[in-house]
C-alpha cells in the first residue's frame, strides 16, 4: 500500500534526523501545509527523541554496552543551566505547588513529583517509584546537587525513570530553585 | 433500537458472556460488587448495543454486518482470538477497531472520506461493535500468529514502540510496565500486561470513569503520560497527547502485546479501574 510505504519513508527520515537536537530542528523542517494528527505524532515520537533517549530504548532500559556511562553523565551535566545569579534556592511555597499542589491532593502537571515520590506526610496519594523524600532537607545534601538532579536526573542516573525536567523545559530554572527550597527549607512540610 | 429485544438478549448474554475481573473483588465499589453478585456486568450493555448494531445498522448499500458475517456473528466466532492480523483485502495488519471501520467503508457503502461518519464510528459504533465481536471469542485461547511479512514488520515495530523512550517525561511502555511493574505511580499499581497476558480481558469496562474501552483506547491514553511535543514542550500549546486512532504504532504494539498473551483465555468484557 502506498500509505505504508510513505510512512516507512518517514520513519527512515525520522531516524536520520534524530541524532541532531531534534526539538529545535523539528520547527525548521516543518512543512508549510498543516500536519495531520499522525504526522504530528510521528515527529513527536521519532524525530524529537534525543540520542540519549535512543540509547536508553533497549530491553533493559539502561545505558547499553559500548556507551560510556561517564561520558553520558558528563554530557548531561553540561546541559544544566542555573537561574540568574546562580541562586539554587527560591521560594519554598511556590515550590510546594510545583512539586504537587496540596489543594489538588498533590497533583501537578508541572513537577508531578508525588507521582513517584512521597514527601509531605499530608499527601498520601504518592507513588513509590523513586525514594521517599520525607525529611530530605535533613540529609545534608548540597542544594546545588539537588538542583542539578531535578534539572537533569540523567546526569546522575542515566536512563532513570525520573524525567530530565529542566532539560526538556518542563520546569524553568527559577521553578526548579523553588522546588529545591521546598525540599531543603526547615519550614517546609517535607522536613517537619 | 429495539429496546425490548435488547433487554431479552441482555438477560441471555448475562449467562453467555462471562466477563472478567482484573481487579480484586474487595477493591470494587459497593454498587458494582452487588451488581456482579447478581450476575450483571456493566460491560454487557455494550455487548448488547453492539449486537444490535451488528444486525440492524444498515449501510448506504443496505447491507448489515450480518449480511456477510452471519446471524449472531456466526462466521466471526474465534476471529478476535487471532487479531490483529494481516488482511489481504485491505493489504494491512488491522486490529478490531480498524477492521470494522474498513468493513463499513469498503463493504457497507459508508464514505471513507466522510469525516462525520468517521467521527460517528469512532464515538458511537466502534466500541459496542468491537466488544460484541470480541465477546464471540469468549472461552477461546488467544492465538496470534506472526507469519505474513507485514505481520513480521508490525511485530518488530510493536516491539520497538514498547521499548522506545520519548517525550518530555522520557517514558516508554516498558519503563512503566516492565521496569516499574509492581510499583505504584501515585496510587495506581503498574501491571505488566505482557507477562500477565492481560490482553484476554480487553475490551474492558472501566468502572472508575464508567467507560468501555478497546485496547486502542487503552494504549492511546497511556501515551498521554509521555508529554510528547511537536516543537518544544508546552502543556497548553504544544502537547501531542495521543497518536490518532488506527495509528500504525498503536496497532503494532497491540500485536506485540497480544502475541505475548497467546494461550490466555479470552473473557470479555473485562472490568478494570
Ligand atoms: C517518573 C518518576 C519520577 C518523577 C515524576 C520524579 N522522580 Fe525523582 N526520582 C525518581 C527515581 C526513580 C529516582 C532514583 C533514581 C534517580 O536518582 O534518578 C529519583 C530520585 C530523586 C532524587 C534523589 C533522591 C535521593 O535520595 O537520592 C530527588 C531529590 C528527586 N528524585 C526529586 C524529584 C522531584 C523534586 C521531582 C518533581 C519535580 C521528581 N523527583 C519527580 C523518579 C521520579
Ligand atoms: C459485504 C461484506 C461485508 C460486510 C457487510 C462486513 N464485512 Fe467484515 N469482512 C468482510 C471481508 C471480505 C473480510 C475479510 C475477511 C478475510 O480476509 O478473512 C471481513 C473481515 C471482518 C473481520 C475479521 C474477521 C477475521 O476472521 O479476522 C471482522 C471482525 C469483521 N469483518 C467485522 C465486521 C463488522 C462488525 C461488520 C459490520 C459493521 C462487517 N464486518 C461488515 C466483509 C464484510
Ligand atoms: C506512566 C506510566 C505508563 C506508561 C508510560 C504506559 N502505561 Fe500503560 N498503564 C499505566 C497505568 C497507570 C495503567 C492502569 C493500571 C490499572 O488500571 O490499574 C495502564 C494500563 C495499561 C494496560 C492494561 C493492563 C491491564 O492489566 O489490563 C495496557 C495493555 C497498557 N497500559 C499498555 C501500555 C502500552 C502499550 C504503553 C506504551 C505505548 C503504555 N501502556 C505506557 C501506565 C503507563
Amino acid at each position: 500500500m502506498k500509505k505504508i510505504a510513505l510512512a516507512g519513508a518517514i520513519v527512515g527520515l525520522g531516524l536520520l534526523v534524530a541524532c541532531q537536537p531534534a526539538a529545535q530542528k523539528a520547527e525548521a523542517q516543518k512543512p508549510k501545509k498543516k500536519l495531520t494528527a499522525y504526522e504530528k505524532f510521528r515527529i513527536a515520537f521519532y524525530q524529537n527523541q534525543d540520542k540519549w533517549q535512543r540509547y536508553c530504548s533497549n530491553e533493559a532500559q539502561v545505558v547499553p554496552k559500548g556507551i560510556s556511562v561517564e561520558e553520558f553523565k558528563k554530557a548531561m551535566l553540561a546541559t544544566i543551566k542555573f537561574p540568574p545569579g546562580g541562586k539554587v534556592m527560591g521560594d519554598w511555597k511556590r515550590g510546594e505547588k510545583l512539586f504537587g499542589d496540596p489543594k489538588k491532593g498533590g497533583r501537578s502537571r508541572r513537577g508531578n513529583c508525588y507521582a513517584c515520590h512521597c514527601g509531605d506526610p499530608q499527601i498520601i496519594a504518592c507513588g513509590n517509584i523513586g525514594p521517599s523524600l520525607r525529611g530530605y532537607g535533613k540529609k545534608g545534601v548540597d542544594p546545588k546537587q539537588t538542583y542539578m538532579r531535578i534539572y537533569n536526573s540523567w546526569a546522575f542516573v542515566p536512563c532513570s525513570a525520573m524525567p530530565r525536567l529542566g532539560y526538556w523545559g518542563v520546569l524553568k530554572p527559577e521553578e526548579i530553585a523553588d522546588i529545591v527550597a521546598f525540599l531543603h527549607s526547615p519550614e517546609s512540610p517535607i522536613n517537619k | 433500537m429495539k429496546k425490548k429485544g435488547l433487554l431479552v438478549l441482555g438477560v441471555i448474554a448475562g449467562g453467555a458472556v462471562a466477563g472478567t475481573l482484573a481487579v480484586a473483588k474487595e477493591k470494587l465499589p459497593e454498587h458494582l460488587r452487588e451488581l456482579l453478585e447478581l450476575g450483571m456486568h456493566p460491560g454487557h450493555v455494550f455487548v448488547d448495543e453492539g449486537r444490535d448494531y451488528y444486525h440492524n445498522l444498515k449501510g448506504p448499500n443496505g447491507k448489515t454486518c450480518a449480511t456477510c458475517h452471519g446471524q449472531d456473528g456466526a462466521k466471526l466466532v474465534g476471529a478476535y482470538a487471532k487479531m490483529p492480523r494481516y488482511y489481504k483485502d485491505i493489504d494491512a495488519v488491522a486490529d478490531i477497531d480498524l477492521r470494522i471501520y474498513k468493513c463499513m467503508t469498503k463493504y457497507m457503502g459508508f464514505d471513507p472520506k466522510d469525516k462525520k461518519f468517521k467521527k460517528k464510528y469512532l464515538k458511537t459504533y466502534r466500541v459496542p461493535l468491537a466488544t460484541y465481536v470480541a465477546s464471540l471469542s469468549n472461552g477461546m485461547k488467544i492465538d496470534v500468529k506472526i507469519q505474513h511479512p507485514k505481520e513480521k514488520e508490525m511485530y518488530e515495530l510493536g516491539k520497538k514502540v514498547w521499548f522506545t523512550r520519548a517525550g518530555a517525561r522520557e517514558f516508554s511502555c516498558a519503563m512503566c510496565h516492565m521496569v516499574l511493574a509492581g510499583r505504584r505511580i501515585r496510587l495506581q499499581g503498574l501491571p505488566n500486561p505482557v507477562k500477565a497476558k492481560s490482553y484476554n480481558h480487553w475490551p474492558a469496562y472501566r468502572f472508575g470513569s464508567d467507560k468501555m474501552w478497546t485496547m486502542e483506547d487503552r494504549v492511546r491514553t497511556c501515551f498521554r503520560a509521555y508529554f510528547l511535543f511537536l516543537n518544544k514542550w508546552d502543556e497548553k500549546k504544544d502537547w501531542v497527547k495521543t497518536p490518532p486512532f488506527f495509528a500504525k504504532e498503536v496497532i503494532a504494539v497491540e500485536l506485540y502485546m497480544k502475541h505475548a498473551s497467546n494461550g490466555g483465555v479470552i473473557e470479555v468484557p473485562g472490568l478494570v479501574r
